[in-house]
């Protein structure tokens, strides 16, 4: 309980309400403070109560009545009562005429005039006999003292004034009353001398704190600014990995875990591993300009084992009976695949039992659109091993589709030079339907005689990962996977899926 | 792969059966082809590029009929002859082959016609090689008087297909089509001629045949040649076309063979019809695919996929292959088929658990660790593409780098033999954004070393703001390596797109890192770029040895 000569202390903001309602005569309706405060009525009954539970000030709410004319006073009030200009009407017209005509002639309309002929008749001035109405001779003065009273009491209303006649004018609906409910907000005596004896204070408001607000303990006397949660706040963005390395990265950790150890290969291959080595004929059409960049400019790749180039010859010369050429296969491209990782990792690895990946770019000559992009990402993988089948590479696929969430596989027949059986996977795709994301089979004997290895089967495979990067991360568009542009960037949601 | 149309009424036809569209769509589905389009009785499909026997309707009608169960395994293929003799002896010495096989009573139509040539476009296109290797022609035997030959001339004169005067056959190389198309594959004044024993001209491969004796509706006899560099690709197309003639007597016709004369290397008589018989271990066959089943599913799968089963025990299968399976080399891709023809789909996939414990790539293992002292810098991480514009290369400074012989567009044309240029890059791209940008991109870049590609990994970054200098990328670096441990001297260095005397060799462990600088402002100038960049990059291989992570060799084409 506050004592009698304590301090009131305010937030600035109920301060101000108090302070101005002092200076408005220490009352004034809710409406005028808050207009001399410039806020909104609404935005003030906070502090109202705040200043009314401290018993600085009492809010009034009063119900306040006051006469009106209706739009039929108001016009009686200047064209005169309607039974006045009936009769005005009838002494214009000789004492008697249809009713038709005075309509006509007092400009009252049909209602009204009806009604005014029955108190005419009933104050005996006028009778009616079959449609005609006539004056009938007799004294009109207490018939005019009425009339001049209603007018006056008619003026008291539009002066704002209850005439002692008020009930009868109500009843011939020419006023009304009008009821208002105002709120009235009045300085208590407490609240007056608490002024006086400058005892109601303003408390320090606190916008944010400082370091030497918390270190002086100023805060203790002051009052934390309320946060208004409905303003928007500044927009920033973290800076983040990529998103389409951060699905690289979760597709690296999946390979990881099913045991398969990362390799890396060269960008620009000789057509000898590119192609060669994977027993496509040199006359094969997806050897030539359309399907593979070639380097400009640069010598035929030198320094190749004269091992390696006759195994190639061999399994060429004896399996496709043409004249192979060992200068066409030392040119350099731009690699198409990243299958020469895998012939690589076998001519260096041999007949091991091992599985290995490498998840790199490969180039192949396309213009850039929505679906199509001149470089990509493929996911590449041989299981190496006395005991691998065709069937161990169909398991690889459903794991792997499994891990990434793609949902149910199909397998279907494919070609592919180097691989025999070869076999293209799907998944089901909710909008399009089944696609194709697994292309692979078993090395063909010629390509395990071309890398020097002998007694082993491989399971091998060369995934587009781009395409389903796109199906996890959401992209529409394949080219907005190598974007650099931060906007674009800072648009992809992190993927559940990679967080799972 | 090559796209094929057909009339499923024709499709039909040929293989003398009714078949529903799901059927076809299975058997295409089976032997590697993809439906495109149905529309009415029109079906497209992309045909796999070893099945080139499913180029037209002959050999789909065929296919879909043996697998089917509606027609009859596929027999061995009766040829008569020789009935009469080509000539090649003066063939020219570039393409000194040509072989030719005739058909007796075949019934053609305009789509039976239009199916054949489809076949020869889609095999001129593939196997072929764009008729650099090989080269089909089709005549109305009864328009030619054997024997034939196959000469080279100086030059000679006919009517060409689709033309209505004669032309010499320079003209045909200037004034037709085809022969501005392929002119490049003959020689000037020693022209390659068919002609007949009348010195009539039938065809001046690989260019146009001739309008006087082409196959028309009325023919009932055809004359098929093919010519070319490769004897052994020539005659399997010519089997392919020869046996795809044959489906067109429906039963009715039959194949002549005729000698070839005066040739080394080549067979003395085409075609050869004889296909190929495999024996075909059955272990094989389980230790590849992981399964194989009974002696009679694999009699019934391989007769399916148009093989003849000659004899089936519980070791061995003996298959004769038939001359249009092209694709047939040896015993996998016959174990192919019975997986292929028993259904994938019934193929049990089976788990393979790991032997070895799996391993990211040292150079992912050190990205991923630079990758996140980068993010704790405020670092935007970004992703550009390998290939890029050579012409902005070399303006931007750089002179050696690998180049695109038959690029697409000018801007991919080269690719990157450094970060920094797709560090510039992204600056320009994201200009809209309040300075300061902080990006950067860990990937892959080949540099050209005494002309060896050499693909390496590179950490590029790049600031731009409205107030910057070296300093700043320098702060960058040090708290990099700071991070990793180790210290960093600097030198006076340089890289193409930096202002000489503002740049600095990163060094760790006396060894160069890297690089970074001021971006020249002639650069800046060049791509609209209006705030100063520093931008420096980290070759991942060394940073990797000079801080004694482990050995990450750069990679060269070298195998």
């Amino acid at each position: 309980m506050m004592g009698k000569n304590d301090r009131i202390v305010l937030p600035e903001r109920v301060y101000r309400v108090f302070e101005v309602l002092l200076g408005l005569g220490g009352r004034a309706p809710t409406e005028e403070l808050a207009r001399s405060l410039g806020r909104k009525v609404s935005d003030i009954q906070r502090d109202l109560a705040e200043l009314e539970r401290l018993g600085l000030i009492k809010v009034i709410k009063e119900v306040s009545k006051r006469p009106e004319l209706t739009p039929e006073g108001v016009e009686a009030l200047e064209n005169g009562l309607p039974e006045v200009r009936v009769l005005n009407a009838l002494d214009a017209l000789g004492g008697e005429a249809p009713i038709s005509e005075l309509v006509r002639e007092s400009g009252i309309d049909d209602k009204e005039l009806k009604a005014a002929l029955g108190r005419l008749r009933r104050a005996g001035l006028v009778e009616i006999r079959g449609g005609v109405v006539r004056l009938i001779e007799t004294d009109r003065t207490h018939f005019l003292e009425s009339v001049s009273e209603i007018i006056k009491g008619l003026k008291e209303v539009a002066e704002g004034r209850y005439p002692p006649i008020f009930g009868e004018l109500k009843k011939r609906r020419l006023v009304r009353e009008v009821v208002s409910k105002t709120q009235v907000v009045e300085v208590t005596e407490k609240g007056a001398l608490a002024w006086k004896e400058n005892r109601v204070m303003m408390a320090r408001v606190i916008t944010a704190l400082t370091p030497e607000i918390i270190k002086s303990g100023e805060w203790k006397g002051a009052e934390f600014k309320e946060f208004d949660l409905s303003i928007d706040v500044p927009t920033i963005y973290p800076v983040r990995k990529h998103p389409y390395v951060y699905f690289l990265q979760r597709v690296r950790e999946i390979l990881v875990g099913m045991g398969f150890v990362e390799v890396k290969g060269p960008h620009i291959e000789s057509e000898l591993l590119n192609f060669d080595a994977l027993f496509v004929p040199q006359y094969h059409p997806a050897r030539r300009g359309t399907d593979v960049y070639f380097v400009k400019g640069l010598p035929r790749l030198e320094g190749v084992s004269r091992e390696l180039i006759e195994r190639v010859r061999e399994v060429h010369e004896r399996g496709w009976r043409y004249r192979w050429s060992p200068e066409r296969a030392l040119r350099l491209v731009l690699r198409t695949h990243t299958t020469p990782v895998s012939v690589r990792t076998m001519m260096e690895r041999g007949e091991g039992e091992y599985r290995v990946f490498s998840l790199d770019r490969v180039f192949r000559p396309d213009t850039p659109d929505p679906t199509h992009l001149m470089e990509f990402h493929q996911l590449e993988g041989i299981i190496v091993g006395r005991r691998v089948t065709f069937r161990h590479l169909l398991g690889f696929f459903t794991e792997l589709a499994k891990e990434l969430e793609l949902g149910d596989v199909m397998f279907r027949p494919a070609y592919f030079p180097f691989t025999e059986p070869s076999v293209e996977g799907y998944i089901k795709h909710p909008k399009l339907g089944w696609i194709e994301v697994f292309p692979g089979g078993m090395f063909r004997p010629e390509v395990i005689k071309a890398a020097g290895l002998s007694g082993v089967n491989v399971a091998a495979w060369g995934i587009g990962i781009d395409r389903i990067a796109m199906l996890v991360l959401g992209i529409n568009d394949i080219r907005d996977l190598y974007t650099n542009n931060i906007i674009k960037i800072r648009s992809v949601p992190y993927p559940k899926e990679v967080m799972r | 792969m090559p796209v094929v149309e057909v009339q499923l009424w024709d499709v039909a036809r040929v293989a003398d059966t009714d078949m529903s569209l799901d059927e076809i769509e299975q058997v295409l589905t089976v032997l590697k082809a993809e439906v495109e389009e149905v529309s009415d009785d029109t079906l497209t499909y992309e045909a796999s590029h070893d099945r080139p026997d499913l180029y037209s309707a002959e050999g789909l009608g065929r296919a879909a009929a043996i697998y089917l169960g509606k027609r009859r395994r596929q027999g061995r293929y009766d040829v008569r002859g020789p009935v009469t003799e080509l000539d090649i002896s003066s063939a020219p010495k570039y393409r000194p082959y040509a072989f030719l096989a005739i058909v007796r009573g075949v019934r053609l139509d305009d789509e039976a016609i239009r199916q054949l040539f489809q076949l020869q476009e889609k095999l001129h296109l593939s196997h072929c090689g764009d008729r650099a290797l090989v080269s089909i022609g089709l005549y109305d035997l009864d328009k030619l008087r054997p024997p034939f030959r196959y000469v080279a001339v100086e030059d000679a004169e006919f009517v060409p297909l689709g033309y209505d005067t004669p032309m010499s056959l320079s003209e045909v190389l200037e004034k037709t089509e085809k022969g501005v198309k392929y002119a490049h594959l003959v020689k000037r004044g020693e022209y390659p001629l068919l002609v007949d024993s009348s010195g009539e001209v039938m065809s001046f491969p690989p260019i146009l045949n001739s309008e006087e004796n082409k196959v028309t509706e009325e023919t009932r006899n055809v004359l098929i040649d093919v010519t070319g560099t490769e004897p052994w690709l020539m005659l399997k197309v010519l089997n392919i076309v020869t046996t795809s003639v044959l489906e067109r007597g429906y039963g009715e016709a039959v194949v002549e063979s005729v000698k070839i004369v005066g040739a080394e290397g080549a067979p003395e008589v085409t075609p050869d019809l004889r296909g190929t018989v495999l024996r075909v271990g059955l272990s094989d066959v389980n230790d590849l695919i992981g399964w194989v089943g009974s002696t009679d599913d694999v009699r019934v799968v391989l007769e399916r996929m148009g093989y003849s089963v000659e004899e089936v025990t519980r070791d061995v299968v003996v298959v004769w292959a038939p001359p249009w399976r092209a694709d047939v080399l040896s015993w996998v891709d016959v174990a192919e088929d019975i997986a292929a023809g028993y259904g994938y789909g019934r193929l049990r996939p089976e788990a393979l658990p790991p032997t070895h414990w799996g391993r990211e790539h040292l150079l992912e293992r050190v990205s991923s660790v630079l990758r996140d002292i980068m993010l704790g810098l405020g670092f935007n991480e970004v992703v550009n593409y390998m290939l890029i514009d050579a012409g902005l290369l070399r303006e931007l400074g750089y002179e050696r780098f690998v180049e695109i012989e038959n690029p697409k567009m000018v801007t991919y044309s080269a690719v990157r033999p450094s970060l920094l240029p797709s560090m510039i890059l992204t600056v320009k791209e994201n200009t809209e954004l309040t300075p300061p940008l902080k990006v950067f991109e860990i990937g892959d870049a080949v540099a050209l070393e005494d002309k060896e590609p050499i693909t390496y990994r590179g950490l590029g970054f790049a600031i731009a703001n409205t107030k910057l200098s070296l300093t700043d990328g320098l702060v960058i670096v040090k708290a990099l390596f700071r991070a990793l441990g180790a210290d960093v001297s600097l030198r006076p260095g340089d890289a193409p797109p930096t202002i000489a005397g503002r740049t600095a060799s990163i060094i760790v462990n006396d060894k160069v890192v890297g690089a970074v600088g001021e971006v020249h402002p002639r650069v800046l100038n060049t791509l609209g770029i209006e705030y100063p960049v520093v931008a420096g990059e980290l070759v991942l291989n060394d940073v990797a040895e000079a801080l004694g992570i482990g050995e990450a060799p750069k990679l060269s084409p070298k195998p």
